[in-house]
């Protein structure tokens, strides 16, 4: 029992000191082909099958104790109070225990340590050639599947999946906390990037996530900069633009080419939403007091907040649930992006992407098109 | 032919004593190691494709769930062994409640089952030092149930090492508006003042029949303002102007005492953080999806929507064990020292 690794053992650690290996010893880092359930239980399967018997007479073939001495070889060691009671009876074998105890686990200790750089040494090599694996995966995506500025050219793509998202969001990063304009720039050109993809895919709802959002400052900067990249994508009868954030009315686009334009009748529009991290927890916060106020009022009873009632209210205000949520960062990692619309949301991300590239965008949708909803059911 | 006969003869040497042994060897020293490293506070688990497991390997359903809580205790053990504190698990939610009916219903046996041997062996809990308790909508939970449900979360209530969140009857929407309901009614319950022999209703009596017509003209100042102000109220559905308690509940609720709310707009993240159902656990650090299915699912979003690394893996959660959730650990501790190394330079070039 005293062999097994206990908990206490662990937080003995502080940081771990990494220390050159004396020698080579086998590496555990590649796991070993544990696939077939069965066998990769800590349980014997002797004892497994014996479980599984019993569980399928509903656990009436085993007595409870006969259960316990079941897993008893399983278990960690019981919880030090214990192991003083029991060691103070006999002081003599305590002290032998403790010395051979502290030995074993001194030496089990540095042994984790230098498992641990091991591990970590070899995963950081890995995570390079993943990196670069996919770095070079995205690269081609990109070559071979170019907008070129082209809505034809997105419809090709567009045209042989079967369903499209309603409603697009995206999560945007800005860079250098904002402090040079460049990270601006940047951001505003992404954004009218993916909203003339969005155009030409025909999707007309797009909501671009910011954390800090520092659009919101720019919404008219932004609104021009977006028409600008819709009219080189579409030419003289761009669809327009209303770009919009909560709690402000949206700007809508080209009044002055309305008369000029020959189809106007045809004529798109593209609705654009910038939310940003206060849209989300702080949101749901404000609503929480309103709803407090009304109540110490005597205007509303408690039981008359329903998921109902909140749900109407957060989605008239902020936003309704999008059906599809684009990353392009490397991991999954939601920045604060507003909890209560992303529900159902599937959310689609390159493994270690870089940056906003048209290749996202497409495989999004590709996948898109595949996800299929059950609804718990 | 010659496949059965290979996996037959790997099957019987992994189950050999020596190989089970290593195997079992192997395990301690990885779980053992990361533990070493920084180490989550808090897992999320949404344990999904315990029906597609089924479907895939040909056995029932329930079989399939049944598969699914031997994946929970094992990935569990790893959990604690390596020094999570709190693991939250998706058992079921409210949507679930649509599924064909004897499958609910297995369902709620097999929860029945499970937590009936957990108090049975309850110092076998001890061991890991583990509370359970339990999320959600628990007035949905058959009475049968629901009864077994309260004694393994008394019995396990105590320890205090590491926490079980099973989010029974679950939706993180409705966990969302349970918080804000309870924080509305916490904000719209006056805390009654300490009970006293003196009533205050007597006291103002006294003095009003004391000072006589001073205080009259006086109090006729004090709430002329507002009286109209009341009005304003009114019409203004959601303005937050409102900073003092309100005079008419004085008039409903009596002379016996004022009511004076906590100001709401006191109320803060924190506040509906604390009304959750995972109120006290630590921030969630790491949120894992089975089967390849990538979205929340209602499932986690207060909790998650901030920093917390979300994986989505491919495998179904019968099969999740050890060699799934190493990588998932790993890649987390790597990203956590990286993040160390990128936040130095910053501080160092501020300073």
């Amino acid at each position: 029992m005293e062999t097994n690794f206990s908990k206490g053992d662990a937080n003995l650690g502080e940081q771990p000191r990494l220390r050159k290996p004396p020698h080579h010893q086998h590496q555990p880092d590649a796991p070993a082909g544990g696939d077939q359930l069965l066998y990769a239980m800590p349980f014997s399967a002797k004892d497994l099958q014996r479980y599984r018997k019993d569980e399928r007479f509903s656990h009436r073939l085993m007595t409870p104790e006969e259960r316990v001495n079941l897993l008893k070889p399983y278990l960690p060691s019981p919880p030090p109070r214990d192991g003083a009671r029991r060691a103070s009876l006999s002081q003599v074998s305590k002290e032998e225990r403790k010395g051979k105890l502290g030995v074993r686990r001194f030496l089990r200790r540095h042994f984790h340590i230098f498992v641990y750089a091991l591990i970590h040494f070899y995963f950081s090599i890995y995570i390079r050639l993943r990196q670069a694996y996919h770095a070079i995966g995205n690269r081609f995506y990109t070559v071979y599947h170019h907008h070129h500025h082209s809505p034809e050219l997105i419809q090709r793509d567009i045209k042989d999946l079967g369903r499209l998202p309603k409603h697009l969001s995206v999560i945007l990063t800005l860079e250098d906390q904002g402090r040079s304009g460049a990270g601006l720039e940047k951001l505003v050109n992404e954004a009218a990037d993916i909203a003339a993809w969005c155009a030409s895919a025909g999707i007309d709802q797009l909501s671009i996530y910011e954390r800090t959002g520092i659009l919101k400052g720019y919404v008219k900067e932004t609104h021009q900069t977006i028409s600008h990249r819709l009219q080189t994508y579409f030419g003289p009868s761009f669809p327009s633009v209303s770009l919009g954030a909560p709690h402000v009315p949206p700007i809508q686009s080209g009044l002055l080419s309305l008369s000029n334009s020959p189809n106007n009748e045809s004529r798109k529009t593209i609705s654009i939403l910038l939310i940003s991290a206060e849209d989300g927890r702080d949101s749901i916060v404000d609503l929480t007091k309103t709803l407090a106020e009304m109540s110490q009022r005597k205007k509303l009873q408690a039981a008359d907040i329903t998921t109902e009632l909140v749900d109407a209210e957060l989605s008239e205000s902020i936003m309704e649930e999008p059906d599809l949520l684009v990353l392009f960062s490397p991991h999954v990692e939601l920045a604060g992006y507003p909890p209560w619309q992303i529900r159902l949301t599937e959310i689609f991300h390159v493994p270690d992407n870089q940056g906003v590239g048209y290749q996202v965008f497409y495989r999004a949708m590709c996948r898109f098109s595949k996800a299929q909803m059950r609804m718990g059911r | 032919m010659s496949d059965l006969y290979l996996s037959r003869i790997r099957n019987w040497f992994l189950s050999s004593p020596p190989a089970e042994w290593a195997i079992n060897r192997l395990r301690e020293t990885l779980i053992g190691s990361l533990s070493q490293g920084p180490i989550p506070g808090h897992v999320a688990f949404e344990m999904d494709g315990n029906r597609r497991y089924a479907r895939s390997h040909k056995i029932e359903t329930v079989e399939g769930h049944h598969l699914g809580f031997e994946a929970l205790a094992r990935v569990l053990e790893i959990c604690y062994k390596c020094g999570v504190k709190v693991v939250t698990v998706y058992a079921f939610s409210l949507e679930n409640f649509h599924r064909p009916k004897y499958e609910v219903d297995g369902l709620m046996q097999l929860a029945k089952v499970k937590l009936e041997q957990l108090i049975q062996h309850g110092e076998l809990l001890d061991r890991y030092g583990a509370s359970v308790r339990v999320l959600g909508r628990l007035d949905l939970i058959p009475p049968d149930v629901l009864e077994v449900v309260e004694r393994a979360v008394a019995a396990t209530s105590h320890n205090k090492t590491c926490v079980l969140n099973i989010c029974f009857p679950y939706t993180s929407r409705e966990e969302m508006t349970t918080a804000i309901r309870t924080t509305v009614e916490e904000y719209s319950t006056t805390p009654r003042p300490h009970s006293t022999p003196f009533s205050q209703s007597r006291i103002t009596q006294k003095i009003l029949s004391k000072q006589g017509d001073k205080n009259e003209s006086l109090e006729s100042i004090e709430e002329s303002p507002s009286q109209p102000d009341d009005n304003d109220q009114d019409d203004a559905v959601s303005t937050a102007t409102t900073l003092h308690s309100d005079p008419s509940t004085q008039k409903s609720e009596g002379s016996e005492n004022v009511a004076i709310y906590p100001n709401a707009e006191t109320i803060t993240p924190e506040t509906i953080d604390k009304h959750l159902y995972t109120a006290g656990c630590p921030p969630l650090d790491i949120f894992v999806r089975t089967s390849g299915v990538e979205r929340l699912s209602d499932f986690m979003l207060w909790q998650c929507h901030q920093d917390t690394h979300i994986f989505f893996l491919k495998c179904f959660w019968p099969e999740f064990d050890l060699w799934h959730f190493l990588p998932v650990l790993v890649e987390w501790q790597h990203r956590q020292k990286q993040k160390q190394r990128d936040e130095k330079p910053r501080r160092v070039k501020q300073a």
